[in-house]
């Protein structure tokens, strides 16, 4: 008894702080979302309206070909870093000259904020100013303008998250990798089995945890990206790189609609939950499968 | 023996009292150490605020100034947070014409006439509110109260290279192949084939037709598009009419009426001969192309007009530019003259007192500080801009002028003609439905013809879940 109220006391200071800082503004924006609030309308008071904003979301084109491209973009980016971070782990546990020296350069992204990333990018694809236009007319006659082809706008924010973020995996890979049992691996050689054979029935199962906690964290950095984007395209052209956190952004700030944009929140925040959801009971149940 | 000894206690009297100081010391004595905060968008004129003009301050009056100047968009973002909020971490704001009915439908801001009224002592005497321009009229509110003080007023005008445009092989050419004389646009067909012209001139001398201010994700593109082409279409007030709630002409508004239309069309296909970095561009980003040579004409907000003609540090056309009136449809000039229409935007912007302010006082001085008339002609020559009556007199403005091609001639002689964005309380709400169908247009994912008439529903759309208008 005495073990517990300690343990309470010594936790509760965590659980304090977040409470304040998780809690309380979750149960704010829950509470905001049944509510009509938007502080330049004729009535700036919140009205309450119900389901209606979440009712509207359903209709919404914008918020819906939002959802969309940010579902696109997170698979793509997902997936890429995924197998472009196994390789490169793979690569940086071998043996070779200078391993130190591209284990850090490979690392230095992730020191850097997502918006000087996306000011950086954005330099680098400025025509008449940045080297890529340059390359891409001067190398494959590409006309390369990011602010013209929704296209080249998208690919090229896929492309920054994945030199952004595949360091994270590559090290995360690297942990798993590096902790594999040998004897395994090693039978499964002297039994004649294929790389590939030994991949997907040996490395890959004992890789699960690690791979989804990756995912997981990657999942939802990916459906919650905004600066890097904000900064490279600002959402354009048009609408075709607006993904869910810029949208919600618009929304909440500079059209002040406060009661929609937390509706928009707090649906996300739902899909996120179950997204993740679905992904851990997809790999766990694969796990239990190949028991 | 007595005068000596008088004249003595005079002197020794004279020399033992503090020197006698001015209005600005002796106002700041009491607010000694106090330090006032501002945000600002990051212009020629902010920046001239915070490097010059707040440093005189504080030397005359001991009071501090934090001037942050930042992007259009996070200055907004962090005035109005702060207001909404009640925080106070702002004293002063930068408030721009077109805000301005927002904050005062919301009173955000501080009566600064009846501060003044309220606090004499703090009423400077070089600060007279009749010797601005009537641009401060945008900065009252019902009862003729002044709710900010204007820093920077400037028309966006018609930019033109002079060096180009009078150049005898070019003006043979020009005819050659259109049939009359290269000159700066006073139609929209001229507008468009001295585009076509330079830009086809070659493909590696890096000189395009025209600048568009056509970012395809920044709200820059929609005010272009609606208060400097449109208004030339005469499409007046973003095609909106506030008191019916209409933006679609089948209720009464003019937003896809056919001039607007046939506006956005022109406007659009100007990007054939417009520099690469035209759908990315805001109003920075045209001026720094223009100064860069990358442009033969295009619509540049005057802010940036007098750097452009006159700074060899940062343009590479100084001496080489023209000003001219823009282009428009018929009709235009004469409803702009009769006080109905106007024929492109006169934009600007004033420092108010946000209501949360903890440094209300030191911040009334402040802002009489930057509105007395003694500062304002250089803070014109930096940065284009005129707010006093008399400053276009200054012989270092007109100097400038000159220079200029007559930048400030035109501002004060045709300004009248322009006009700034419409008294909307809902203007940010509005521009954010309706911009994306622009930004959709510039991109050609929809026709002019299809963006308008979505835009024009979203406007209703949005007019309706705001409570404005009949609908």
């Amino acid at each position: 008894m005495r073990n517990t109220t300690t343990g309470w006391l010594l936790i509760a200071p965590t659980l304090f702080i977040l409470f304040v800082t998780g809690m309380l503004p979750f149960l704010y924006v829950l509470a905001v979302g049944f509510f009509d609030w938007n502080t330049f309308a004729q009535n700036p008071d919140p009205q309450f309206s119900g389901v209606n904003n979440f009712r509207a979301l359903v209709f919404d084109a914008a918020f819906l070909k939002s959802l969309w491209l940010t579902l696109k973009f997170t698979l793509f980016v997902l997936v890429s870093q995924l197998v472009i971070g196994f390789f490169l782990a793979k690569m940086l546990l071998r043996d070779m000259p200078l391993k130190g020296l591209f284990r850090t350069i490979h690392t230095l992204p992730l020191m850097i904020a997502p918006i000087a990333v996306g000011a950086t990018w954005r330099l680098m694809t400025v025509p008449g100013l940045g080297p890529i236009p340059h390359w891409m007319q001067q190398w494959f006659d590409v006309n390369y303008i990011l602010s013209r082809f929704p296209d080249q706008a998208f690919a090229t924010v896929v492309v920054m998250d994945i030199w952004h973020w595949t360091p994270l995996v590559t090290l995360t890979l690297m942990a798993g990798l590096s902790n594999l049992p040998d004897e395994p691996l090693e039978q499964a050689r002297i039994d004649g089995a294929s790389e590939w054979r030994i991949f997907w029935d040996i490395t890959l199962p004992f890789l699960k945890p690690v791979v989804l906690t990756t995912v997981f964290i990657r999942l939802m950095d990916a459906l919650r990206t905004v600066d890097e984007v904000w900064m490279l395209t600002g959402g354009g052209p048009g609408a075709e790189t607006r993904f869910i956190g810029l949208h919600i952004w618009r929304v909440v700030f500079p059209k002040t609609d406060y009661g929609y944009g937390s509706a928009m929140s707090l649906i996300t925040l739902y899909l996120t939950i179950v997204m993740c959801w679905l992904l851990y009971v997809a790999m766990t149940g694969m796990k239990e499968k190949t028991r | 023996m007595l005068k000596l000894m008088l004249a003595t206690s005079a002197i020794a009297l004279a020399l033992a009292a503090p020197a006698r100081a001015d209005f600005w010391s002796d106002a700041g004595a009491k607010l000694q150490g106090v330090t006032i905060r501002g945000v600002s968008e990051s212009t020629p004129p902010s920046n001239y605020v915070r490097d010059v003009l707040a440093p005189q301050f504080t030397e005359k009056t001991g009071i501090k100034v934090e001037f942050e100047t930042t992007s259009w968009d996070q200055m907004f973002d962090k005035a109005i947070k702060d207001m909404e909020a009640n925080s106070g971490i702002y004293d002063f704001v930068y408030i721009e014409q077109d805000i301005i009915y927002s904050y005062l439908a919301r009173d955000f801001l501080v009566d600064l006439t009846q501060l003044m009224q309220d606090k004499p002592e703090l009423a400077a005497p070089e600060f007279k509110v009749e010797e601005f321009t009537t641009f401060i009229d945008n900065f009252r509110g019902e009862d003729g109260h002044i709710f900010g003080v204007p820093m920077e007023a400037f028309i966006k005008v018609y930019l033109y290279r002079k060096d180009l445009f009078e150049d005898p092989a070019h003006k043979d050419a020009f005819k050659a192949k259109y049939g009359y004389d290269l000159a700066p646009a006073t139609t929209f067909d001229q507008w468009r084939d001295n585009a076509e012209y330079f830009a086809n001139l070659s493909q590696d001398d890096e000189l395009w037709g025209t600048t568009v201010q056509a970012s395809s994700g920044h709200p820059a593109a929609f005010y272009e598009f609606f208060e400097s082409i449109a208004p030339t279409y005469g499409v007046y007030d973003w095609g909106i009419d506030a008191a019916k709630g209409a933006a679609t002409v089948e209720k009464g508004g003019r937003m896809n009426s056919p001039e607007a239309k046939e506006a956005l069309r022109f406007w659009v296909g100007l990007l054939d001969f417009a520099p690469p970095e035209a759908t990315a561009s805001t109003w920075d980003e045209v001026a720094s192309t223009f100064a860069a040579g990358r442009a033969a004409q295009g619509w540049v907000y005057g802010e940036n007009a007098a750097w452009v003609a006159t700074n060899p540090e940062k343009s590479t056309v100084v001496g080489k530019v023209g000003v001219a009136m823009p282009p428009m449809a018929e009709g235009v000039m004469e409803a702009a003259e009769k006080g109905e229409g106007y024929v492109g935007y006169y934009d600007g912007g004033a420092f108010g007192i946000p209501h949360s302010s903890k440094n209300k006082e030191a911040a009334l001085l402040w802002l009489q500080f930057i509105g007395q008339p003694s500062v304002q002609a250089d803070w014109a020559v930096a940065g284009s801009r005129v707010v006093h009556q008399a400053t276009f007199d200054d012989p270092k403005v007109k100097e400038v002028d000159a220079k200029a091609d007559g930048y400030f001639t035109m501002m004060k002689d045709k300004g009248h003609l322009f006009k700034g964005a419409p008294a909307f309380p809902f203007h940010a709400q509005v521009r954010e439905a309706v911009a994306p169908f622009i930004y959709e247009a510039i991109v050609g994912s929809l026709t002019p013809e299809d963006a308008l008439d979505q835009a024009a529903a979203a406007a209703e759309a949005e007019l309706a879940k705001l409570g404005y208008g009949a609908n």
